[in-house]
């Protein structure tokens, strides 16, 4: 078949070096009949799946195992999935280009809600059965995990089993389990009662939701087996500085999203963003220490040749030492042209300085995310960040030549009033204001300013969850007014659809009912949704319709507090009663402190025995 | 600080990189064999590398060159070895040697081209009939086609100095393609595409060849106008 598809498929589809599987640092194995065949499936493009962190742990630590191959499968662009359908052929894994319908397990990432209709994709194309429950023996075993397996209930149909937090551990559990089983000669549904019973693991089709018939809210959510916990703990590594790190990342030919080695420095925040899911489901906070991470980065840019590294985490300016960090490394790499770069960074001059360190040559476009206009609704939100820290910083850039400054905010979020979208217009006119009072010698000759803002989700496990999303309607009207609202000409406005947004928050906070609608909206061709040329929110529409779902129901109702929220079932370690007690101080303005201030006691000190924040 | 030529081949494993993905490769590739390459100097600094060609998407070739600026003194036999260890399979460097700071470049020296092409043949159109029209084809004094420049616009170019052999043969499967032989030459560092001679071909005669991008082309050799 290799050769088959090299000869005549792929010189007729776009990007044809990313079917190949044939890169640098990716593995092959010689496979025999005791070996677990694993692939790794991120449900969109090459280039954004070779961009993301997880896949890289996850490939590297599967294949420390010598009786394991795990591969890579992305979803093919619309171009190759046409030559795969008209050729007859299944989508198969990278490095063997063994079609997908023979492997042991098939896992996807799930990193977010508009790739769920390329799972479904994906599984057709490699003719594995859509339905959990039409699978038969010997079929591949369909596993999930990542951030939005928090809510897996939208997909419980398709997935055989979730992993709900960091995957590190409990995959190697699951292969453990499998290879017993298999041994065993079992059945399918043995294998599935047995990873129940795994910690952190979540077999969807063992539990039976009964729901109130004129409300539609769920009344019970229960394990059918004796085998299945009632409630799932979510999974996370104590020790991250001696967790397992991948010496060798496989390095695309074509350039990626993210195209350089991406090192994550600390997992979790202590920020408190009330809208923020991250910060929330990988609580708790836990950081590398410099050396590992100095000799982990030497190794990887050994094994790859990458001139750029990337110190990535959910906040990467606060890591207790991250003046030292990156002192070192600059050091360390100044002579070799290897370029050092901080995504995430919060707004305080502190990182301006950095940004000087880091960047002496390139003076790139400055990106800060003030998230709100005002400060009543930053308060609202807790981003503990003023006014005065964000202008502060922007004068700093300005001085030391910046001109291209972009500021991400977010409409729609709880309680929001037309004075805090004006408050979005205002801050960018400051931001001009700062510019202007600096000496015409010292500031860049060019000054933009973009304001760029997306359309709120309220996510599960955060303290908006209760939250009804704002209409299409009120996201219009409310872009229009901010729109109106910018008098300058140096500021330039960018927002997102609401169509997808919307979308996004049935799927963020939906049930297994879901299902029906997902597999509907598959069979009318939707893939693709998070690119805007394949978006199609009219065949969405109709998958509701003809489905009798009302996905105002999950996205735009005020859920009550003592409701059964479909996620209630996993435990993240940060209580339900702390989340409300978030949302209830959201109302009134009131802030939180972040973590190694004072702790709030959000739960994940209790959660896991001999955990201690902050020692 | 150092120049070094290297002579390199390129199979089918790698044949789909485009240009840039190769010179990402390389840089990569310099790096991981811990071989260090001088930069431009300025505000966004490039590393001093560069082919002689820029190789389309789909060619193999086994006769590839390069040139790459390095920091200090290096053993042109040591950049071979440093160089093979960490290239991916696909890529091969063949010969190595160390110029002058005043070596002309690379693509200043191109001088002849030796391809040879897998194409099919139309239905109709049998190897006896492909022979003759190619024959008749390379009596011709002048062979205008329509291209587009770099402006965009549409303009007529003579092809026929760029050619000077045009083979065909049979595969001993007469199913197979037929193997189409090219010498094609520079002038003044400008050459023209085989598939464009063979659209050309097409255009004069009516179809004869199907010209799609699964036509195998190949490079056998690539001509200097100095020793190498």
């Amino acid at each position: 078949m290799n050769n088959y598809i090299e000869k005549n498929i792929l010189p007729l589809v776009t990007k044809p070096i990313t079917y190949l599987g044939n890169e640098v640092n990716s593995v092959h194995k010689t496979p025999n009949k005791d070996m677990i065949r694993f692939a790794f499936a991120f449900p969109d493009t090459y280039e954004v799946g070779m961009s993301h962190l997880g896949m890289k742990i996850l490939y590297g630590l599967l294949n420390e195992e010598k009786d394991i191959w795990c591969e890579r499968v992305f979803a093919p662009w619309v171009d190759m999935e046409e030559q795969l359908i008209n050729n007859d052929l299944t989508l198969y894994g990278l490095e063997s280009m063994m079609p997908l319908n023979e492997y042991d397990f098939v896992g996807f990432t799930l990193q977010y809600e508009m790739s769920f209709s390329n799972i479904l994709n994906m599984l057709k194309l490699s003719h594995i059965a859509l339905a959990a429950a039409d699978r038969k023996e010997g079929d591949p075993f369909v596993i999930a995990g990542g951030p939005c397996a928090y809510n897996p209930e939208p997909l419980a149909d398709f997935i055989d089993l979730f992993v709900i937090g960091e995957g590190e551990e409990v995959i190697l559990k699951i292969m453990e389990a499998y290879r017993q089983w298999k041994k065993a000669s079992g059945k399918r549904t043995d294998f599935l009662k047995t990873v129940a019973g795994i910690e952190g693991v979540y077999v969807p089709s063992l539990y039976k939701v009964s729901y109130d018939e004129a409300t539609g809210v769920i009344v019970s959510f229960l394990p059918i087996v004796d085998e299945a916990p009632k409630t799932i703990h979510k999974q996370f590594i104590d020790d991250l500085d001696s967790s397992y790190f991948p010496e060798k990342i496989v390095v695309s030919y074509i350039e990626t999203v993210h195209d350089r080695v991406s090192f994550e420095i600390f997992r979790g925040c202590g920020r408190g963003c009330r809208f923020c899911q991250a910060g929330m489901i990988y609580r708790p906070t836990r950081e590398k220490t410099v050396p590992t991470i100095q000799s982990k980065i030497r190794a990887l840019i050994e094994a790859t040749g990458y001139d750029e590294v990337s110190l990535s985490s959910l906040s990467t300016g606060d890591y207790s030492e991250i003046e030292t960090l990156i002192k070192n490394l600059v050091e360390e790499y100044e002579d070799q042209k290897v370029s050092i770069s901080l995504p995430s960074l919060r707004i305080d001059s502190l990182s301006i300085d950095m940004l000087e360190e880091i960047q002496k040559v390139r003076k790139a476009g400055l990106t800060l995310a003030p998230e709100a206009g005002t400060q009543r609704m930053r308060d609202v939100i807790n981003k503990g960040v003023t006014e005065e820290n964000l202008l502060d910083t922007v004068r700093t850039a300005f001085e030391k030549g910046w001109g291209h400054v972009k500021l991400y905010f977010m409409i729609g979020l709880p309680g929001e009033t037309y004075e805090d979208i004006e408050g979005i217009a205002d801050l960018g006119q400051k931001t001009v204001d700062e510019y202007m009072k600096i000496d015409k010698e010292l500031r860049n000759k060019s000054l933009k300013v973009v304001l760029s803002a997306s359309s709120f989700v309220p996510k599960a496990f955060t303290p908006f969850q209760w939250m009804g999303q704002n209409t299409r309607e009120e996201f219009k009207n409310k872009q229009r007014h901010l729109k109106a609202s910018i008098k300058d000409r140096k500021i330039s406005y960018s927002w997102h659809d609401s169509g997808v947004s919307f979308l996004e928050a049935v799927f963020a906070r939906g049930d297994r009912r879901l299902g029906k609608v997902l597999k509907r909206a598959h069979e009318k061709g939707c893939r693709f949704d998070g690119w805007g040329e394949y978006f199609d929110i009219e065949k969405w529409t109709e998958a509701f319709a003809e489905t009798g779902i009302d996905p105002d129901f999950y996205a735009l109702r005020n859920r009550g507090y003592d409701e059964i929220l479909p996620w209630d079932f996993i435990d993240t370690g940060v209580k339900k009663s702390f989340l409300k007690a978030e949302a209830i101080k959201a109302q009134e303005a009131l802030t939180t402190p972040y973590c190694p201030e004072k702790c709030s006691n959000c739960g994940i000190m209790e959660f896991k025995e001999g955990w201690q924040c902050h020692v | 600080m150092s120049k070094i030529q290297y002579r390199f081949k390129r199979s089918t494993a790698l044949r789909f990189l485009s240009h840039l993905d190769q010179q990402r490769l390389f840089q990569r590739a310099f790096r991981r064999a811990n071989i260090n390459i001088e930069y431009s100097h300025g505000f966004n600094p490039h590393p001093r590398m560069s082919f002689a060609l820029a190789m389309s998407v789909g060619l193999t070739s086994d006769w590839e060159y390069g040139e790459v600026i390095v920091t200090g003194e290096l053993d042109c036999n040591d950049f071979m070895t440093r160089m093979n260890a960490v290239l991916p399979n696909g890529l091969e460097i063949i010969s190595a040697k160390v110029c002058d700071e005043g070596t002309p470049s690379l693509s200043s020296l191109l001088e002849k081209s030796y391809y040879s092409l897998k194409v099919k043949l139309v239905p109709e159109i049998n190897f006896e009939r492909t022979n003759q029209i190619i024959k008749s084809y390379l009596e011709l004094p002048v062979i205008n086609i329509q291209k587009r420049n770099k402006k965009g616009k549409m303009v007529e170019k003579d092809i026929r100095p760029f050619i000077e052999s045009i083979s065909v043969n049979q595969e001993d499967d007469k199913n197979d393609p037929i193997n189409v032989k090219m010498t094609l030459v520079y002038i003044e560092q400008q050459c023209v595409k085989p598939e464009l001679v063979l659209e050309s071909v097409n255009n004069l005669n009516g179809a004869i060849f199907i010209i799609d991008p699964t036509i195998e082309c190949h490079r056998h050799k690539l001509l200097l106008k100095a020793d190498f």
